[in-house]
């Protein structure tokens, strides 16, 4: 028997959690934004907006310590940041577009070499999804194989009722787990109508005829075509819940301070650039370019999967209105 | 239950236990890790790399260029040229710098036995295979000729001078030494000329030989066709690749060439390998 879910039980849940120390990151409203922030007890979830940036800081934090090191007469000490600390975590509210890129991102981060920071922060954490009852023109998740009732990536799923509340989907153990914890707010509803979900007018993208396009067209003056006007914002990469390239560098001084890890973008001119001065990405359609590939040809030859959700973040963002679907879109029909 | 497993972004301790001038503006460390046990297992293979840090800095990126035979200590090569090698180039014997590593591939040096090998490099191209030089000829019996075709823009800017004297001098290397046109002095007993063209001039056999290449991408340019015209196949020609990398784990995302990644497909590859790869090096 499906298992439902009031609104007003949903928040009770939350408060529970916050009241155990769990930390809870939610969409909630910020001025006029919606952001996934961590929750305090009474908080409303805001669920009508898809949150201006993607939840991947709750896993890989726009900046963070990786270590602290010390110099003293005695020498100098580099002290680990012990991952044990971090807390566990309830991702509540999640677009399946961003659920579904966690479990993305745990191929670059574990392959060969494990980023514990990444890892043990997804070991610690239960995601919450929502299914999308409304989506925009940006929104292209069927196109890339997604869709607005996709649980990949959550432990539990919420489906949005007709007459309120929502229908629970326990997606993995994790979730089963946090439903026993708090099985009192939770019903067994024999039957429920679900609200009719979202419908993003992007048709589906052949992504292995892309792909193949990628193979063979690295040179192509469609590069320059389509990506001569980007302003090298770097925008679209923080807003992306896939993208993951990060930068390493110190911050303090010679007698103490912290190394620190922190987002950085292909998009970004100093990215690539040698100690010479010699750039392999001299200008900003190779590095255009590079992000393309690296989302529909590179991550897949590694690792067999896409690094793109269709979450559309990308395309709201740009200053300079270039569309990755439209591109995508364009590829396809080459 | 949390496991206590390691960071991977945490660098060994080491200890510079000497410096030396290589040019006016390139430094040799010495390197000892302070903990005793990694000092005695810490083993590596010639072509991989390091991160080396200055604290209070951040990270640089060279290979290790002290040969995998000589245990105890490590070696690393630079030029001061950014924040980081220069905070490097400030530090006294004595001081400690962070290494991680070892990192990439590196060069099958079983395949090598038995052939003769062609070194070629340029400027601060050296350290690089440097460590694969040494590691052979401290297996000397196992390798054919070695013929070492390196130059500089000018005397000053050679590294190693005290090697070259010494390769110079054994009987079972042939060094030929060159420097760019108006950068030889009046003492200066080597050739005069860029490097390609000495190569070809010195016109080392392809037969049962493979050739080692490092040097800037126009020395690269230049030096692969005329390996190509003394008969060597894209599989007998090994480089290294120097692409900017930031963790050397395969994850920060900015040293690929395509899909190629540098730190760990690399930094070493065949002529063919590269000829393989989109162009964007």
């Amino acid at each position: 028997m499906p298992k439902t879910i009031t609104e007003q039980n949903l928040n009770s849940l939350i408060d529970a959690l916050v009241q155990d120390g769990t930390r809870v990151v939610g969409p909630k409203r910020a001025g006029t934004m919606t952001v996934y922030e961590p929750l305090s007890a009474g908080v409303e979830l805001s669920l009508a907006e898809m949150p201006r940036r993607s939840a991947k800081e709750v896993f890989f934090p726009v900046c963070e310590n990786i270590l602290s090191f010390q110099r003293t007469e005695q020498g100098t000490t580099v002290t680990d940041v012990d991952v044990c600390t971090f807390p566990e975590t309830v991702l509540v509210g999640a677009r399946p577009c961003d659920a579904a890129a966690a479990p993305v991102l745990d191929a670059v981060f574990s392959w060969d070499y494990r980023d514990e920071f990444f890892l043990e922060r997804r070991k610690k954490t239960t995601v919450i999804g929502v299914a999308c009852t409304k989506c925009d023109d940006a929104c292209f998740c069927t196109a890339v194989g997604l869709s607005p009732a996709e649980t990949r990536g959550s432990d539990l799923f919420l489906t949005p009722l007709a007459g309120g509340g929502y229908v629970c989907q326990v997606v993995t153990d994790k979730g089963e787990a946090l439903v026993d914890q708090h099985s009192q707010l939770f019903a067994d509803t024999p039957s429920a109508t679900p609200q009719p979900l979202a419908e993003p007018a992007a048709g589906q993208f052949d992504l292995k005829r892309i792909k193949a396009w990628l193979d063979n067209h690295f040179e192509s003056p469609f590069w320059v075509g389509i990506s001569e006007r980007c302003a090298g914002c770097g925008a679209c990469a923080f807003l992306c819940p896939a993208c993951h390239c990060f930068d390493i560098n110190d911050e303090g001084t010679e007698k103490e301070g912290h190394r620190r890890k922190h987002w950085d973008a292909c998009a970004f001119g100093k990215f690539t650039n040698h100690a010479s001065g010699h750039n392999p990405r001299d200008a900003q359609p190779e590095r255009y370019r590079n992000r393309i590939m690296h989302k529909f040809k590179y991550y897949d030859d590694k690792f067999g999967q896409t690094l793109c959700t269709g979450c559309g973040r990308c395309i709201r963002a740009c200053p300079v209105g270039i569309d990755i679907a439209a591109i995508l879109d364009e590829i396809q029909k080459q | 239950m949390c496991d206590h497993s390691k960071n991977i972004y945490k660098p060994h301790l080491a200890t510079i236990e000497a410096i030396r001038d290589e040019t006016p503006d390139i430094r040799s460390f010495r390197l000892v890790f302070q903990d005793e046990e990694l000092r005695n297992s810490f083993s590596f293979r010639a072509g991989q790399f390091a991160e080396y840090s200055a604290f209070g800095y951040g990270e640089s990126t060279f290979c290790i260029a002290s040969s995998p035979t000589r245990k105890g200590y490590i070696e690393c090569c630079f030029r001061a040229v950014g924040r980081v090698t220069d905070a490097l180039r400030r530090l006294e014997v004595g001081d400690a710098i962070g290494v991680r590593g070892p990192y990439g591939n590196s060069f099958p040096i079983e395949q090598f036995e038995g052939k003769n090998l062609v070194f070629v490099a340029g400027g601060i191209a050296l350290p690089p295979l440097r460590t694969l030089i040494w590691n052979c000829l401290d297996l000397r019996e196992r390798f054919g000729e070695i013929t070492i075709v390196y130059g500089a823009r000018s005397e000053d800017d050679l590294v190693y001078k005290h090697e070259l004297k010494e390769w110079e001098a054994r009987p079972d290397v042939r060094l030929v030494k060159t420097v760019d046109p108006g950068g030889n002095g009046p003492a200066w007993d080597g050739r005069v000329g860029f490097v390609p063209t000495i190569l070809e001039e010195a016109a080392p056999s392809a037969a049962n030989t493979i050739a080692l290449v490092c040097g800037p991408p126009i020395m690269i340019k230049f030096t692969l066709p005329v390996l190509e015209k003394l008969g060597f196949s894209d599989e007998q020609i090994y480089t290294t690749l120097e692409n900017r990398m930031k963790c050397g784990l395969g994850k920060c995302g900015r040293c690929n060439v395509g899909n190629v990644y540098v730190c760990k497909d690399g930094p070493v590859f065949t002529a063919a390998q590269v000829k393989a790869m989109p162009q964007e090096f």
